[in-house]
């Protein structure tokens, strides 16, 4: 074990040393330096060279499309502390390179950033598949591991101290927000029956399994439990059975593509339930509309963790520079881009509360308190879980908006779901 | 029972458009021997071409494939001239597996490129809307898309069957040296039949479009089911293909909507495994090089 100490200190030993013993001890001191910068990452405040961040992306295969949201999200947050002067001076560098959507390279490109590339930090890449390893290769080395969307039961099994999910919950605590404001209605309000739907995969049944177990506690019937294999691209079959057991609600364990089959089959059936929720699929305020139609969204519920118009710290800031940066409008900002520039919110912060940005003082640090960021006040517990709650979402008027808790809401939720095309 | 004759509608009218989908596969199988898993990157090529002609010119995806199919066939044609006619024929079938598997990554990175890899869907106006008869609700794309299929699927008979051209394709897959010492060019041939496959292909991707979700990776589920459709109704048999698809359709949506949908595919393939136990060469296909 190699104690890290400062110039000034390392100065001093070189000084009182004979000259050979000097030179040799500053070759140690200057060895101990890199691998002191190489296990703890980082340095104090007081250097003036860039802090160099890497990530892992990715830039093509499945998670391109939320890989390159989150490296918006990412670029953006470096481009705003930089203006700013940098994190205690230190201008911000990102070194983003591609896993291609892989787990296999994701531990590669971590192994390298970290052990060759020497970089200061690392930050998460997109999907609980990737952040699983990527985050065990960040322990190994002693590094921080903030991530933006590697949610799921998996990487908390790991009980690794160094990670950090900068989102309110994690992605099976979805369905919570929504069973509350179920079982918040007056008995007679209260649907008497349910079906769930449930799509084979670690972040859909387990939100349905939750959330069905606390429906029956709380007396609601359920009349239908499918699940159904990744591979059945149409629900159709599924949806006839369902809508043959006429639940008053339905919560669906979804994904996203089963997401728009299931409701283009509920149209095309006729089976309109009086509560429909839908796990993930309907919680993206672009691609659901155009997959379904914007007609038959109205009345669907959903979670989510950020939005245009929520009230979290410095959300507004976040969506004015990043339409100067980038364009379009607040509509078009992905969930994904909010999620990437909140975990560099949460880092920036630590180093505004201690002075200080190695890793060893990000992990003690964000294990205690709150930390404001766009994705409102998070904290976590010893694993990086989460310890907030999701949003309950709800389509109104043609637009997503937070409807539950009241203390986030924009509008209360309206029920019951209007028919199809309503 | 409603549910099940519900279930047996949609398995129909889900296995016509399969049906379509296969055909081009069986195509290439009899006329070149050659296994085309590009097939489903195709179709989902088609559904993209048919989307972006919908979503940026208002074309309708049924008329999307009057214009579509002539310029897929030429893209066929060209595909076997540069990348399958120069395989040796004793080896073609193994050598045709990997030359159409990279033309499949091609297309799909290019997609990938092009389209990212969120998924779209053609959403014309009436793509929701639906009949009810005697009680049964059935889709009127879903309809109109078997409608689509059968008339492709019999336009394809009619070329095979009543033309010159169909002739030729018939002799060189019944017997290629017979064929060619009559006088086929049996070369043409093949690059008009791979023609024929790629065109079905695109035409039923706009037809796949309206009716799933898709993805630049959605060929991956597509071929397969492709490939067991096509191996059940015997390779090279265009109503063993059909008849394969229809089983397909309707064994996956009656166990889907009456037991349970993890079970659906896997009960498809006891049945293509008790078929093939009984009859090797599938429900039509023949013992020896033959019918099409």
């Amino acid at each position: 074990m190699v104690a890290c100490r400062f110039p000034d200190e390392r100065g001093v030993v070189v000084r009182v040393a004979s000259h050979k013993v000097s030179l040799a001890m500053a070759a140690v001191a200057l060895a101990v330096t890199a691998a002191c910068g190489g296990a703890s990452g980082g340095s104090s405040s007081g250097s003036t060279k860039p802090l160099v961040i890497g990530i892992s992306l990715s830039f093509s295969g499945d998670f391109s499309d939320p890989g390159h949201a989150a490296e918006l999200g990412y670029k953006l947050w470096a481009d705003q502390v930089n203006k700013q002067g940098g994190v205690l001076g230190r201008k911000v560098q990102l070194k983003i390179v591609d896993d291609a959507s892989s787990p296999n390279q994701v531990v590669t490109n971590y192994q390298t950033l970290i052990s060759r590339d020497k970089v200061d930090l690392v930050f998460g890449p997109f999907s609980t598949l990737l952040t699983a390893p990527a985050a065990r290769v960040a322990a190994r080395y002693g590094y921080a591991f903030p991530e933006p969307s590697g949610g799921g039961p998996l990487v908390f099994q790991e009980k690794l101290g160094n990670v950090f999910f900068v989102q309110p919950a994690p992605v099976v605590n979805c369905g919570d927000p929504f069973v509350s404001y179920i079982l918040s209605l007056p008995p007679s309000e209260r649907p008497k029956t349910a079906a769930y739907p449930e799509l084979d995969d670690p972040f859909a049944e387990p939100i349905a399994e939750r959330a069905r177990l606390k429906f029956e506690a709380a007396g609601i019937k359920t009349v239908f439990k499918e699940v159904y294999p990744p591979e059945m691209s149409d629900l159709t079959p599924v949806v006839e059975k369902m809508a043959a057991a006429k639940p008053d609600m339905v919560f669906a364990g979804t994904q996203s593509d089963d997401a728009y089959s299931m409701v283009n089959a509920m149209v095309q059936l006729g089976f309109s339930p009086k509560f429909l929720f839908q796990a993930n699929g309907a919680n993206s305020p672009v691609e659901f509309p155009s997959k379904v139609g914007a007609k038959n969204t109205e009345g669907i519920f959903s979670c989510g963790d950020w939005f245009p118009n929520s009230k979290a710290p410095g959300n507004q800031a976040f969506i004015k520079a990043y339409i100067a940066k980038y364009g379009g409008t607040a509509a078009d900002i992905d969930s994904g881009s909010a999620e990437a520039y909140a975990v560099g919110e949460v880092v920036s912060e630590v180093a505004k509360k201690t002075g200080k940005i190695d890793n060893a003082t990000i992990i003690k640090t964000l294990h205690s308190g709150t930390w404001p960021t766009v994705e409102g006040n998070l904290s976590w517990d010893k694993y990086g879980a989460p310890n907030g709650s999701t949003m309950l979402t709800e389509w109104i008027g043609g637009k997503l908006l937070p409807v539950y808790p009241a203390a986030v809401a924009l509008h209360p939720p309206v029920i019951p779901k209007p028919p199809w095309g309503g | 029972m409603h549910l099940v004759v519900q279930a047996i509608i949609l398995g129909l009218l889900t296995g016509g458009v399969y049906a379509l989908m296969a055909s081009g596969l069986t195509l290439a199988f009899g006329v070149m021997r050659v296994i085309n898993v590009a097939q489903g990157a195709m179709i989902v090529a088609g559904a993209y071409v048919s989307y972006t002609l919908f979503t940026d010119f208002h074309i309708d995806p049924f008329v999307s494939i009057v214009l579509m199919a002539p310029a897929a066939f030429a893209v066929g044609v060209l595909l076997q001239l540069v990348f399958l006619r120069p395989l040796r024929s004793d080896e073609r079938e193994e050598l045709s597996l990997l030359v159409t598997w990279a033309i499949a990554l091609g297309i799909e990175g290019v997609l990938s490129v092009i389209y990212t890899t969120t998924y779209r869907a053609t959403l014309p106006g009436y793509v929701n809307d639906s009949l009810t008869v005697a009680g049964y609700r059935i889709a009127v794309v879903r309809l109109v898309a078997f409608g689509i299929s059968g008339v492709i699927l019999l336009l394809l008979y009619l070329v095979l069957h009543r033309t010159r051209l169909g002739r030729s394709i018939r002799a060189t897959v019944q017997n290629p040296t017979a064929a060619r010492l009559l006088g086929v060019d049996a070369e043409r041939v093949s690059a008009y039949g791979f023609g024929l496959s790629v065109a079905t292909a695109t035409a039923a991707g706009a037809v796949f479009g309206m009716v799933e979700p898709f993805n630049p990776g959605s060929h991956y589920d597509l071929i397969s089911r492709l490939l067991t459709i096509v191996v059940l109704g015997g390779l090279g048999s265009l109503t063993g293909a059909v008849l394969a698809a229809l089983v397909m359709g309707v064994s996956e949506a009656v166990l889907a909507a009456t037991i349970s949908p993890t079970w659906s595919s896997l009960v498809f393939f006891v049945i293509l495994i008790g078929v093939l136990v009984v009859r090797p060469q599938g429900l039509m296909g023949a013992t020896e090089r033959g019918r099409l």
